[in-house]
């Protein structure tokens, strides 16, 4: 089987994550035995000849070789498992499971219960801050789902949204009617972050939180100042505090 | 076809060290972007493959037109979508970019489509220094993360017409809440990335003020497919805002449009505002709703109620669209982030920007959520890709560690190192995406594709005819008391509400 260019690398070192490693060994294992049964010099097979030897069907073929393995992936959105369950993990926190849901943050720092029943349940970097701390009760958004049932019935008031991810397209029609937002991803700079900065709307991003469940009275600390992130430091820790607020 | 040689190789694997330390940068001080709506990785890499075998054959096809210098000449006069995040960032990240994923799957060399590659980043060099002639920069990095590119004259047009507001006012209410509404259409527009909105300046307005230009673009119905019946009622495309700020001074302005502050930038430091529209029909900025304060209110009251609606009806489309339109969507969105280059030229097709390219489009079984994001974070955040590492004595710009983002030329092919040109002529590509209905809004109504086209070729701004386009800035300050200096001065005054008809006036008779 003939070398490729990239094979001989003095400085070369497998990708970091298992999941790239595999699937960048399958293709170039492919390449390889493309570019060995061509007989053609590398200079004719790159462009002329690689685009009709390697098909959409062997990179299908790769994909098909993880689902036969038994290997589930982790997802993202919501459609990518819908439409290929035999792909992914299965979704949790999603539906009818999501009154038992809670973020599970190894990393969330959990204080003592005070008498008065309040208690540290993780921490967050703070978008802008703010003359008060926020308390409201904390939903879940998770999914277009709960966005369309928002969209249609309202957002109730005093809502803190938690929201997964960084990005902002998922509660774009209703996020100016959160009280607040606290999102278990990203960095102040974060899509989502720029869009509360802009509606006013509170905001920790960059949150380790645990034990907190769809309901919950909490209380985000938006009074401690803003993180700042003009530098590539994204190592510091988050300095507000979420609390949970037993009733 | 591109001339090969030492002092271009050079060059360009200079500029490609350049682009690569900068995105690094700007991709780690943000994570990567995740939504439960969107797989935003697997469409990142996507749109950088097509971007790869795309983008050398458009840019040729532009530039038998109009050169790239001067597409980045008309630009600065409008507030589209060819600005720093667009042209400075992401057109050679995203074809680099392309070019390191298909490298370290083995698929091909650092001398393949070499010819491609040289001419890209010239392209890009030739483009971005005429965008940032007025300060003298390639990129917003250079210049200490600030962006200031427009000439004296615009940005006193700007200041002088804005109309003064205080906290809690109904003017700055209004405007504050129509960016947000504007911001996060904008978002939503572009499927999860930021290319619909940017930030520009900061311009010194006093002691106490500094201006910054927010532009919010591809609003309306336009190249995207997705608007089409979505965003019929929104009255313009782009939609340029300045604003004066007070007491709070900017001090980073990135490549990609965001901008942070000392003190934080909050709504009630607001303290003046002006809005306009331009497109490569216009001659420069038009005031929108500017001939009074209660008029400019209204304006930002209409907009935003329009732009709700048309958030409210686009996320319906969205969220019920397949995992490959979404695909589709975000990769083009992407790739076709300077889409705008073929408007201003007159040549844009459909065909050329909104189609994936056949050569990329195999790569989609391969594109699952997990794979995307982990070899996205190991691409652009953590370097960590085989044909990314180096000399155990590199200490990487950002991080201290051995590898760089984009791998360089290698010099060997001016000894005689065989090498491949170009990755061919453009393919016919496909889309699972609904087909584009023949409407663009424009500052001249709305046009079919071909009226657009033919006007864009037919059209040459005042500025940028050939009496007044190399009047610089340099030329101005050694003679501001020639006609010709005071007839460039009222060229962008004409829309004024302050300024019109009064010319320059010497920086000591003010």
């Amino acid at each position: 089987m003939p070398k490729l260019y990239v094979d001989d690398d003095q400085y070369s070192a497998q990708p970091q994550l298992l999941v790239v490693e595999a699937v960048h060994a399958s293709v170039r294992d492919l390449v390889r035995k493309r570019y060995s049964e061509s007989g053609l010099a590398w200079n004719e097979f790159v462009f002329a000849k690689q685009d009709e030897l390697i098909t959409k069907e062997d990179f299908e073929s790769i994909e098909q070789q993880f689902i036969d393995l038994g290997y589930k992936c982790d997802w993202s959105a919501a459609v990518s498992v819908q439409e290929k369950p035999e792909l992914y993990k299965p979704m949790e926190g999603m539906g009818d499971d999501l009154s038992q849901f809670t973020f599970k943050d190894p990393d969330a720092p959990i204080g003592e219960a005070t008498a008065e029943g309040k208690q540290q349940r993780g921490i967050g970097d703070n978008v802008v801050q703010y003359p008060n701390n926020i308390i409201g009760t904390a939903r879940y958004v998770r999914s277009a789902q709960i966005v369309l049932d928002y969209m249609e019935n309202g957002v109730p008031p005093n809502t803190i949204a938690l929201i997964d991810d960084s990005g902002g397209t998922l509660t774009a029609p209703i996020l100016d009617q959160f009280a607040a937002v606290i999102c278990a991803g990203g960095t102040v700079r974060s899509h989502l972050g720029i869009l509360t900065r802009e509606y006013g709307v509170p905001c920790l991003m960059n949150s380790k939180l645990d034990g907190i469940y769809d309901g919950d009275t909490v209380e985000i600390e938006v009074t401690v100042p803003a993180k700042m992130a003009n530098t590539a430091d994204t190592t510091e820790e988050p300095a507000a505090t979420i609390w949970r607020i037993n009733d | 076809m591109t001339q090969i040689n030492y002092a271009n190789l050079l060059e360009a694997n200079y500029l490609m060290q350049k682009v690569g330390e900068e995105f690094h940068w700007l991709c780690i001080s943000r994570t990567v972007q995740a939504s439960k709506l969107f797989p935003v990785s697997p469409y990142i890499i996507f749109s950088y493959i097509n971007s790869f075998y795309r983008l050398p054959p458009i840019l040729r096809k532009i530039e038998t037109v109009m050169s790239a210098e001067e597409i980045a000449d008309r630009s600065r006069n409008m507030g589209i979508k060819i600005q720093n995040p667009h042209m400075g960032s992401c057109m050679p990240a995203f074809y680099l970019l392309g070019r390191e994923y298909l490298l370290s799957l083995g698929m091909i060399r650092p001398q393949d489509a070499v010819e491609d590659l040289l001419y890209v980043m010239d392209f890009w060099k030739r483009y971005q220094l005429s965008w940032h002639r007025n300060n003298g920069h390639m990129t917003n990095e250079e210049f200490g993360h600030r962006s200031q590119f427009l000439p004296d004259r615009k940005v006193e047009v700007f200041s002088s017409d804005m109309y003064e507001c205080e906290p809690g006012d109904e003017l700055q209410n209004a405007a504050h809440e129509f960016m947000a509404v504007a911001s996060q259409y904008g978002f939503l527009v572009s499927c999860e990335s930021r290319i619909s909105l940017t930030n520009s300046g900061p311009y010194r307005i006093d002691e106490n003020h500094e201006m910054i230009v927010r532009d919010f673009m591809d609003l309306a119905e336009c190249s995207l497919p997705w608007l089409d019946d979505i965003a019929t009622d929104v009255p313009y495309n782009n939609l340029t805002i300045a604003i004066s700020v007070k007491d709070c001074h900017f001090n980073l302005m990135d490549d990609w449009g965001s901008f942070e502050s000392e003190p934080e930038f909050t709504a009630d430091k607001l303290a003046g505002i002006a809005l306009y529209t331009s497109d490569p029909l216009s001659e420069g900025y038009i005031p929108v709703g500017m001939n009074s304060r209660e008029e400019l209110i209204a304006t930002f009251k209409e907009l935003s109620e329009v732009i709700k609606d048309a958030t409210n009806k686009l996320w319906l489309r969205m969220a019920g669209w397949s995992r490959d339109q979404m695909l589709d969507a975000g990769a083009l969105v992407y790739f076709a982030v300077i889409k705008d280059l073929a408007h201003v030229a007159g040549v844009y097709d459909v065909e050329d920007w909104f189609v994936i390219d056949p050569r990329a489009e195999k790569f989609r079984p391969l594109l699952n959520d997990e794979y995307g994001n982990a070899v996205l974070g190991e691409l652009v955040g953590l370097l960590s890709l085989p044909t990314q590492q180096r000399s155990p004595h590199t200490m990487s710009k950002h991080t201290d560690t051995p590898n760089t983002m984009m791998t360089p030329v290698p010099y060997s092919i001016l000894a005689g190192d065989e090498y491949v040109a170009s990755v061919g002529p453009l393919q016919k590509g496909e889309s699972h995406l609904d087909a584009k209905i023949d409407r663009y809004r424009t500052t001249r109504g709305v046009l079919t594709l071909a009226e657009y086209n033919q006007l864009a070729r037919e059209y040459v701004p005042e500025v940028c005819t050939d009496k007044y386009r190399f009047l610089c800035e340099t030329w101005l300050k050694f003679n501001a008391d020639t006609e010709l200096a005071n007839e460039l001065y009222k060229l962008d005054q004409h829309h004024s509400r302050k300024l019109k008809g009064r010319g320059i006036v010497k920086e000591a008779d003010k």
